[in-house]
């Protein structure tokens, strides 16, 4: 009897199975799509990391503000400085509609420069929406005999072995750019600034501490306490303006203000897969732009000692093809570009 | 004294019976992930980040931020020391700084001794927190200060050292642990060079980019190379499991152990100072110093108690060292304490050289903690040794896959890649020869981790000292640890020419 019953159930499954699908696909085919099952985002870096933040950050907030009522958890996938991670992505999820991927910048410079290229750009994916930005600074020690950004500048021209540069990233990096860019703007050759990698922000501040480098380049979210601490001056920031709203770096003066054009921003977001249909885009671009108005996600941003920035899809889009035109030429000059 | 009266309000948080129960839960959890090889301290403290922001969500902000601390701390040492559990049971590093652990526990364990390898550890372990806790309390600032001394061009000394220590891991033959040491730093240089950007010997797959994962190796190597040894030797055949003897260390055990202990504690709390030292390098310092001022050194490598006692105190005594450059400075020295520094920074406190003023009840919250957290491993895990002790007394024919299950579980958790799968099974048909030939693995696998350290701080002093090299022997710090390589190296050389010449004059 058991058996039986057995045989009839398994032989019932194919044909539940297929009725569910075809009732999927309708549902996909319609304009209002929403999330079926649990939602993955992927960060691709390991847990504690900035990209694993935002993640986390997201979860938690669509999920406590009741933007998205189906589960959500988090996958990392760390490994080759975020291209084991959106080279998964681009490949095996393309169509999937309940995947997000966060990403930052070093995702358009793995993408053009010749060294850890990856086949995984802002064209193989569907950018959704810009969530954060950061801003590049260069630093000293307070009691460093550079006051100003054109000081210091002015040395390393005159002799460039004479100011050891210190960042946490290799060449070619975020934070190696920063630095580079302004040489260049002071017409200083690229090749010749002295700069030495460490392994992360952490250790290259001891190094800019302790005195085994003269000039820091890093980020303002990672520098703040230690300007309050009165460890460090600030040169210079990245951004357009000052950032008025930030109590501690609003008196960091700006590289344009001094006369050094150069604007940066090192920028989180979040992608679709490529092929996802029409509708779920939609569906999650009208979401992440929900979370973002939220006073939980400003709050979280603050916390994080980052600055708030939100683009839709086409204005993402749009920002990251412009940087990845600004990036691409520095590569070239630099001989490191693909 | 101030410090103490603040410890004493410390304790007063840490000792509340809610933070007593995070205490223990955190212990619990951590030993429990500690097991698994692959998720270590660092990987299980990200992954219950969340979880305790959930747990403490009902707390009033400020006790919610010492609570969760608490917590996460006990997740850190219980997984320190779940590690070291499995790299004596069955010879795998549950995660990095336990490779060494592995080396002589494993044997004590073959003989019969898991109960008292267990033991020890959990009594080195506990002693080693303790000491570092007091250096923590009356040493902090003026250690910090020390910490930031450390230039390229000493650290770069410090790992030579280390290099020369390493020969005192060859088994018979010295040429072969050099041939396996050479072997483990070339394959060190896989991966994009962090200096010049360069991805090196990656023949364009992504999986390389970041070098060949630490871990997957030292799992391969160690577990899968030992489980390959017994299923062809056929060792499971004559079905004769193990006994577990005696639990409690006896009198000879504690009187051979307490030096090496103390040395142990002591090493890794300084090395745990240095940023960027890290755990495995202090422990493995541990146990080549202990191996090369022991009187029988003829032991190590086959059960010597010594051989665990010590790079077990040394890793969780670097815990401890590591604690002061996260606390007065916000530098994280290890992994570790870079993933509690995020876990600080989501309950608004940011360590950092304002920390202790601004918020002295949290820092203090935290030291007490380490206390607490220790005191309650030991309590958690005497009991617990008679339990995992067991686990060797399984007939082979389950252990063996058991161990296979945990390894490629553990590993394939972390990386969730199918490509560190298949180094973890190479790396384990490949140490099964090489042992079989006499090969020693340590050296291969601990100069995976030496290997980009010497390279980039060799770099980084060039750079920084425009290509003079003259500096390594100028710089006082470097120096030292240049000439005591030296040493390291030449003296039992000419204690045997000696030796020789003696015999000659006698014979």
């Amino acid at each position: 009897m058991t058996i039986s019953k057995k045989a009839v159930l398994l032989s019932l499954l194919p044909a539940v199975l297929f009725a569910a699908s075809l009732a999927s696909d309708a549902a996909a085919q319609s304009d209002s799509w929403t999330p079926r099952r649990q939602v993955t985002i992927l960060a691709p870096a390991g847990a504690g990391g900035g990209l694993d933040m935002v993640a986390r950050t997201m979860a938690k907030i669509f999920d406590g503000k009741k933007i998205v009522t189906q589960p959500i958890t988090v996958e990392n996938k760390p490994g080759g400085g975020q291209v084991t991670g959106t080279v998964a992505f681009a490949n095996q999820d393309a169509k999937n509609d309940h995947k997000l991927m966060i990403a930052s910048t070093p995702f358009i410079l793995n993408h053009i420069k010749k060294d850890g290229n990856s086949p995984i750009g802002p064209d193989q994916v569907y950018p959704l929406a810009l969530l954060q930005v950061d801003y590049g600074i260069i630093a000293v020690r307070a009691d460093s005999k550079y006051k100003t950004l054109k000081e210091l500048l002015d040395a390393v021209k005159a002799n460039p072995s004479s100011v050891q540069f210190v960042g946490g990233g290799g060449p070619g990096t975020w934070d190696h750019l920063n630095s580079i860019l302004l040489a260049r703007k002071a017409g200083v050759d690229a090749k010749v600034v002295k700069y030495n990698t460490y392994d992360g922000g952490g250790e290259a501040l001891t190094a800019l501490l302790g005195g085994h480098g003269d000039v820091l380049t890093s980020d303002v979210s990672s520098i703040k306490q230690y300007v309050q601490a009165g460890k460090v001056r600030v040169l210079g920031v990245s951004s357009d303006q000052r950032l008025a709203d930030d109590e501690v770096a609003k008196n960091f003066p700006t590289y344009k203000e001094q006369g050094f054009d150069v604007v940066t921003a090192n920028w989180r977001g979040a992608f679709l897969g490529k092929d996802v249909p029409a509708p779920a885009k939609k569906y999650w671009a009208d979401k992440v732009a929900a979370l973002t108005a939220t006073q939980e996600w400003k709050d979280e941003l603050k916390k994080q000692g980052v600055i708030f920035a939100f683009k839709d899809p086409k204005g993402f889009y749009d920002y990251i093809k412009a940087d990845q035109a600004m990036y691409t030429q520095i590569y070239k000059d630099l001989g490191m570009a693909k | 004294m101030d410090a103490l009266q603040y410890l004493a309000q410390g304790l007063g948080i840490a000792l509340q019976p809610i933070n007593i129960l995070f205490a223990f839960i955190g212990c619990l959890l951590g030993t429990l992930v500690g097991v698994l090889p692959g998720i270590g301290p660092i990987s299980g403290v990200a992954l219950l980040i969340p979880v305790t922001a959930t747990m403490t969500s009902g707390l009033p902000q400020a006790d919610a931020a010492t609570s969760s601390i608490i917590l996460l701390a006990g997740v850190y040492y219980g997984a320190m020391y779940g590690g070291s559990t499995t790299a004596i049971l069955i010879n795998t590093p549950g995660e990095n700084s336990s490779v060494c652990t592995c080396l002589d526990g494993y044997q004590m364990a073959k003989q019969g001794r898991a109960g008292v390898a267990l033991a020890i550890c959990a009594i080195a372990s506990f002693v080693a927190g303790i000491i570092a806790t007091i250096g923590l309390l009356f040493m902090a600032k003026p250690l910090a200060e020390v910490a930031l001394r450390f230039g390229p061009a000493d650290q770069f000394s410090l790992m030579i050292l280390g290099l020369c220590a390493l020969s005192s891991l060859a088994g018979k033959s010295q040429v072969k642990a050099f041939i396996m040491t050479i072997l483990g730093l070339i394959l060190a240089t896989v991966g994009v060079d962090p200096i010049s950007g360069v991805a090196r010997m990656t023949f364009g797959y992504p999986e390389l980019y970041s070098g060949i994962e630490f871990l997957t190796l030292a799992v391969g190597m160690f577990a899968l190379g030992e489980v390959f040894k017994t299923i062809i030797t056929r060792d499971y055949a004559e079905g004769e499991p193990i006994r577990v003897g005696s639990i409690i260390p006896s009198k000879q055990d504690m009187k051979d152990s307490w030096a090496s202990i103390l040395r142990g504690s002591a090493l890794g709390f300084f090395q745990g100072l240095i940023p960027g030292c890290g755990a495995t390098l202090c422990s493995f310092m541990a146990y080549t110093t202990e191996k090369k001022f022991s009187k029988n050194r003829a032991n190590f490598g086959k059960g010597a108690i010594q051989g665990v006692a010590a790079p077990e105190a040394a890793n969780n005594g670097a815990a401890g060292g590591a604690m002061i450059p996260l606390l007065t400075l916000g530098i994280p020295g290890t992994g570790t304490t870079a993933v509690l520094m995020g876990a600080l920074i989501m309950f608004n406190i940011t360590p950092g050289p304002l920390l202790f003023q601004e918020r002295p009840q949290v820092v203090w919250g935290l030291i007490a903690s380490m206390i607490v957290g220790n005191v309650m491993l030991l309590i958690l895990n005497l009991p617990l040794v008679k339990v995992f002790a067991k686990v060797i007394e399984t007939p082979p024919k389950y252990l063996i896959p058991g161990i296979l299950a945990i390894s490629v579980f553990g590993v394939y958790a972390v990386q969730l890649s199918l490509f560190n799968l298949l180094l973890m099974v190479g790396s384990g048909v490949a140490a099964y020869y090489l042992a079989k030939n006499d090969y020693p693995i340590a050296p291969l696998v601990l100069s995976l981790i030496l290997g980009p350290m010497i390279e980039n701080n060799l770099r980084r002093a060039v750079n920084l000292y425009n290509g003079d090299y003259s500096r390594f022997l100028t710089e006082p710090i470097s120096l030292t640890f240049l000439v005591i390589a030296v040493l390291w190296v030449a003296i039992p050389q000419v204690m045997k020419l000696r030796g020789r010449r003696l015999e000659e004059v006698i014979g």
